[in-house]
C-alpha cells in the first residue's frame, strides 16, 4: 500500500490543478461552456482580448497557442529523451560498464522509449495538426477547445510523473547534502523495466516509482484520445459545405486515421495500465501465473503496442505527401491511392500485434498467420514510397531544406520498411527478435522518417508561424547531417543483430565494439545536428529576415497555394493595413482571431 | 530515353554489387541454422536489389528533375498503380510461402506435428537427448533427467544427434538466444516451451538472455558445447570435469571464444 501513496498524492495534485484551472475560467459566461466550445462561442469571444504575458499562455484556448505549447512541449520532451539517447549510445562505446551502471543504463533505455513514444512524436503531430489543420480546412478552430487545452495542460504532469524517478533521485542528491531525512526521493527510482513493461518483471520490481510512471501514463493516454477524439469531431464538421471528402487534403485524412487508431487503441493501454496498477499494488491476479498469465499482458500490451507504431508514423507520412509536391511544383501523384493506402494500414495494424511474441511458444499456425498479415501491410507502405517517387518524376525539384528531408525520409523509409520485412517472416524474426537488429530497423523509421517529417513541416511553415524566414543555408546542412547521421548509427545496428547482439545490453562481449562505436559515433552526429536545428530555430525566430510576401514558397505559380497560405497572406495584409505594430512582428496577435474563415476557403 | 537506358545498366551494375555483398555463409552449425540462414540469404537476395533498385531511382529522380525546366502536371496512371501494387504483393508472396515453409520444419516450430500440443517434458524420442533449461534471475541450470546429471556450468549437446530442450522459467521471463545455432525461444514461469534441434557442428556457442530480466540481464550468459557422441558420454559420467582438454583444442577453432563480460 505505502507505495502507492506518492501516487495519489500526485493524482491529488494533478486534479487539483485541473480544479484551480476550472475556477480561473469560471469568470466566463456558464452558457459558453454548453456546448464545449463551438464556433458560436469563438464568435462569442471574438472581442476578449488575449490576457498579456504568461497568463495568456495558460489560459489560451486557441488553437494555435496550444499547437505551439504542444510543439515546444514535444520538442523538450524529445531533447530529454535525446540525452537518454546520448547517455545509451556513451555507455555502448565500452563494452564494460563503464560510464553508467547496469540499473542506470536500464533505466535510460525504458525512459528514452516512454518520453520519445508518448512525449514527443505524439505531442509534436498534434501540435502541428493543431496549428494548422483548421486552417487547412478553413475552420475557425478545433471542434472542442476547451478539451484541446485540457489534452494538452494533462501532459506536462503525466512526463513529470512517468520521470520522476530522476527527478526525486537529483532532489534526493540535492537536498542530501543538508541534513535532512530523504529516504522518501531515494525511494523512488528512475523506471527500469523495459517501455514494454512485461509481466511479472515489472509486477516483481519493488521501486513504486513504477507505479506513479503507471498512472502518469495513464494520464498521458487520457490526453492523447481527448486529442484524437477533437480531431476526429473537427475534421467531420468543421469543414465548410464545399470541402468534400474528396477534397480534403492529404495531411487532414492522415490525421483522421491517426486519431481513429488512438480511440481504438489508447483505451485498452489504459485498461491494461490499470490491471498492472491493481497488480502490483492491489494483490489482482490479472497478470499471475495463477492468474491470466503472463502472456495475457503481451497480447493486451501488443494490441494497443503496433497500432501505436502507425500513429506515430502515419501524421509523418501525411506530412511527406503534403510538403513534397509544393517542391516538385506538381500536384501528389496518386492522391486517392495513397489515402487508400493510409486507411488499409490503419485496419490492418490491428491484425499484426502478435508478430512481436513469434518467439514466446505461440502456436505456429496462428504465428503464420500474424505473418501473413505482417507482411501484407507492407504493401500500402510500398505504394507510398511508390507514388512519392512518381510525384517528383518529371516535376521541377527545388532542393530546399524541407524537400531534403523529405528525400532523406524516403530514402531511410526504403531500409527501414524492408528490413521490417525480414522481421515478418517468422523464422528470420527468431533469431533476429530481441536483438539489436530490431532496434536498427525501427530506429529508421523512428529517427529516419519521423522527425525528418516533422523538420521537413517546421521549415515548411516556419515563415508562416514566426513571419519570418530560417537560415537557409544552415537547415540545409543540419538536413544533410541527420539523414548522413541515420544511416551512420543504424546500419551498424542492423549488422550487430545478425551477429546477435541482443538488445538492452549495458554490457556487451567484446567483438561486437567496433560496429558499437560507429553506431555512437552517428548518434553523435544525429545530436550535433538537432543542436544546429534548435540554434536555427530559435536565432531565426527571434532576428530571421521578416517575411513580406506569404508566397514564401512560389506556391501560387503552380496553383498549390493552399488555405493556410491563403489564411496567412490575409493576415499580412491586414497587418499592413493597419499601422505597423510594436515590437515583434512574428508573435501571435489578438488580430488572427478576427479572419473570417469564409473568405480564405475558395483556394 | 538515352538516359534511361544509362540508368538502366547502372542500376543494374549497383544491384550485381549488392547481391555480392549478401554475406556468403560459414558452415551452418545446427540443421535449425541452416534452414533459417537459407531463407535469410533467400530473402537478402531478394531485398537487397530491390532496396539498392528503390534508392537508386529515388537518386536518379531527384538528380534528374532537380531546377527542372521543363515539369509536367501530374497525370494519373491507375495501370502503373496497380502494376506497382501486384509487384509487391507477388514479392511478399514469396516472402510468405518461402517463410512458411521452413516455419513448418520441425527444427523450427515444434508444435506443428504434436496435435496435443505436448510441449510438456518427457515426451523425447528414445534417441534423442532431453535436457530441460531453467532460467531465474540471472543464471541457467541445465538438467539432463534421464541422465541424473545438473550443471550451470553450460549445455553440453552430442553433435548430429537431435536434442529436445525444454525451457522454463522460475521467476520473470527470460530467454535461450543462442545465434549460432539458430535458436531462440522465450522462457515462461509455469509453463515449458520447447526447442528441437540438431547440432552439427562441434564447437563453443554462446548462450544470452535476450528478455529483459532485470539488473544481471546483461551478465545472464551461458554456452552451449556441442561434442562428439564419445565425449557426450564421457561427460555424463563425470560433468565436472571431463570437457576441459578438448574445450581448449575447439574454442579457438571456431572463434567463438568464452564470453566477453568482466
Amino acid at each position: 500500500m505505502l507505495d502507492t501513496i506518492p501516487g495519489v498524492a500526485l493524482a491529488a495534485i494533478g486534479l487539483a490543478v485541473l480544479a484551480a484551472y476550472y475556477r480561473l475560467r469560471s469568470d466566463r459566461p456558464a452558457m459558453s461552456f454548453a456546448d464545449g466550445g463551438t464556433a458560436s462561442v469563438t464568435v462569442g469571444l471574438t472581442g476578449t482580448e488575449k490576457p498579456a504575458g504568461i497568463l495568456r499562455w495558460f489560459t489560451t484556448v486557441d488553437h494555435k497557442d496550444i499547437g505551439l505549447l504542444y510543439i515546444l512541449f514535444g520538442t523538450a520532451a524529445a531533447l530529454w529523451g535525446a540525452t537518454d539517447a546520448m547517455m545509451i549510445r556513451t555507455e555502448l562505446l565500452v563494452p564494460e560498464s563503464a560510464v553508467w551502471n547496469v540499473e542506470t543504463y536500464n533505466a535510460v533505455f525504458t525512459t528514452h522509449g516512454f518520453t520519445m513514444l508518448f512525449f514527443f512524436v505524439t505531442p509534436v503531430f498534434t501540435g502541428i495538426a493543431n496549428y494548422v489543420l483548421p486552417l487547412l480546412l478553413g475552420a475557425d478552430d478545433l471542434a472542442f477547445p476547451r478539451i484541446n487545452a485540457i489534452a494538452f495542460w494533462l501532459l506536462p504532469p503525466s512526463l513529470v510523473m512517468v520521470r520522476g524517478g530522476l527527478i526525486t533521485d537529483v532532489i534526493g542528491m540535492v537536498v542530501g547534502v543538508l541534513p535532512v531525512d530523504v529516504t522518501l526521493f531515494e525511494a523512488l527510482e528512475p523506471v527500469a523495466m523495459g517501455w514494454t513493461m512485461y509481466t511479472p518483471l515489472s509486477v516483481e520490481m519493488a521501486n513504486p516509482q513504477i507505479s506513479v510512471a503507471l498512472l502518469g501514463l495513464h494520464l498521458s493516454g487520457v490526453a492523447t484520445t481527448m486529442a484524437a477524439i477533437n480531431f476526429i469531431v473537427t475534421v467531420f464538421t468543421e469543414r465548410p459545405p464545399e470541402l468534400g471528402w474528396d477534397k480534403l487534403d492529404i495531411f487532414s485524412w492522415n490525421i483522421l486515421v491517426t486519431s481513429a487508431l488512438i480511440l481504438l487503441a489508447f483505451p485498452l493501454l489504459g485498461s491494461t495500465l490499470i490491471m498492472l496498477l491493481l497488480d502490483r499494488n492491489f494483490g489482482t491476479t490479472f497478470f499471475a501465473i495463477e492468474g491470466g498469465g503472463p502472456m495475457l499482458w503481451q497480447h493486451l500490451f501488443w494490441f494497443f503496442g503496433h497500432p501505436e507504431v502507425y500513429i506515430l508514423v502515419l501524421p509523418a507520412f501525411g506530412l511527406v505527401s503534403l510538403i513534397l509536391p509544393k517542391f516538385c511544383g506538381r500536384r501528389l501523384f496518386g492522391f486517392r491511392f495513397i489515402v487508400y493506402s493510409t486507411i488499409a494500414i490503419g485496419i490492418l495494424s490491428f491484425g499484426v500485434w502478435a508478430h512481436h511474441m513469434f518467439a514466446t511458444g505461440m502456436d505456429p499456425r496462428l504465428r503464420a498467420s500474424f505473418m501473413a498479415v505482417s507482411l501484407a501491410i507492407a504493401i500500402p507502405s510500398a505504394i507510398k514510397e511508390f507514388n512519392w517517387i512518381a510525384t517528383m518524376w518529371n516535376g521541377r525539384l527545388r532542393l530546399d531544406a524541407p524537400l531534403i528531408c523529405i528525400i532523406g525520409a524516403m530514402s531511410t523509409f526504403v531500409v527501414g520498411g524492408i528490413t521490417g520485412v525480414f522481421l515478418a517472416s517468422v523464422p528470420v524474426d527468431l533469431v533476429l527478435h530481441d536483438t539489436h537488429y530490431v532496434v536498427g530497423h525501427f530506429h529508421l523509421i523512428v529517427v529516419g522518417v519521423i522527425p525528418l517529417a516533422m523538420i521537413a513541416a517546421s521549415y515548411y511553415w516556419f515563415p508562416l508561424i514566426t513571419g519570418r524566414m530560417y537560415n537557409q543555408r544552415l537547415a540545409r546542412a543540419q538536413t544533410v547531417l541527420l539523414i548522413i547521421g541515420t544511416f551512420v548509427t543504424f546500419i551498424p545496428l542492423l549488422i550487430l543483430g545478425y551477429m546477435g547482439m541482443p538488445r538492452r545490453y549495458g554490457i556487451y562481449p567484446t567483438e561486437f565494439i567496433t560496429l558499437n562505436q560507429i553506431a555512437s559515433l552517428g548518434a553523435f552526429l544525429l545530436g550535433v545536428s538537432v543542436f544546429l536545428w534548435l540554434v536555427n530555430m530559435i536565432q531565426s525566430a527571434r532576428v530571421g529576415p521578416v517575411v513580406r510576401d506569404a508566397d514564401v514558397w512560389n506556391l501560387k505559380e503552380t496553383g498549390q497555394f493552399t488555405r493556410e497560405w491563403q489564411w496567412f497572406e490575409d493576415r499580412l495584409e491586414e497587418r499592413r493595413g493597419k499601422v505597423e505594430p510594436e515590437g515583434d512582428p512574428g508573435s501571435e496577435s489578438e488580430t488572427t482571431r478576427a479572419v473570417d474563415p469564409d473568405d480564405d476557403a475558395e483556394s | 530515353m538515352r538516359g534511361a537506358r544509362r540508368t538502366a545498366v547502372i542500376v543494374a551494375f549497383l544491384a550485381a554489387l549488392a547481391i555480392g555483398a549478401v554475406p556468403s555463409v560459414a558452415v551452418a552449425a545446427s540443421v535449425t541454422e541452416q534452414v533459417i540462414s537459407r531463407l535469410n540469404r533467400q530473402l537478402l537476395y531478394l531485398a537487397v536489389p530491390i532496396a539498392v533498385l528503390v534508392e537508386a531511382i529515388l537518386a536518379y529522380t531527384v538528380w534528374r528533375f532537380r531546377d527542372n525546366d521543363e515539369p509536367e502536371p501530374t497525370k494519373e496512371n491507375r495501370q502503373l498503380e496497380i502494376t506497382w501494387t501486384i509487384a509487391t504483393a507477388l514479392v511478399l508472396l514469396f516472402v510468405g510461402t518461402a517463410s512458411f515453409y521452413v516455419l513448418a520444419q520441425p527444427t523450427v516450430s515444434t508444435v506443428l506435428d504434436d496435435p496435443q500440443r505436448n510441449a510438456e517434458p518427457g515426451n523425447a524420442p528414445e534417441d534423442a537427448v532431453e535436457a530441460h533449461i531453467v532460467t531465474e534471475q540471472w543464471n541457467y541450470t541445465f538438467e539432463y533427467p534421464e541422465e541424473n546429471v545438473t550443471t550451470s556450468e553450460s549445455l553440453v549437446l552430442p553433435e548430429n544427434r537431435t536434442a529436445y530442450l525444454y525451457i522454463t522459467s522460475e521467476d520473470v521471463i527470460h530467454s535461450v538466444h543462442v545465434p549460432e545455432l539458430g535458436l531462440k525461444q522465450d522462457a515462461l514461469p509455469g509453463q515449458y516451451n520447447l526447442l528441437r534441434t540438431e547440432p552439427t557442428e562441434k564447437g563453443e556457442y554462446r548462450l544470452y538472455c535476450a528478455e529483459l530480466c532485470g539488473r544481471g540481464h546483461p551478465e545472464m550468459l551461458s554456452t552451449v558445447q556441442v561434442v562428439s557422441e564419445d565425449e557426450y558420454e564421457r561427460w555424463l559420467e563425470n560433468p565436472e570435469s571431463a570437457l576441459n582438454e578438448s574445450e581448449a583444442n575447439e574454442s579457438s577453432a571456431n572463434g567463438s571464444a568464452t564470453d566477453g563480460g568482466p
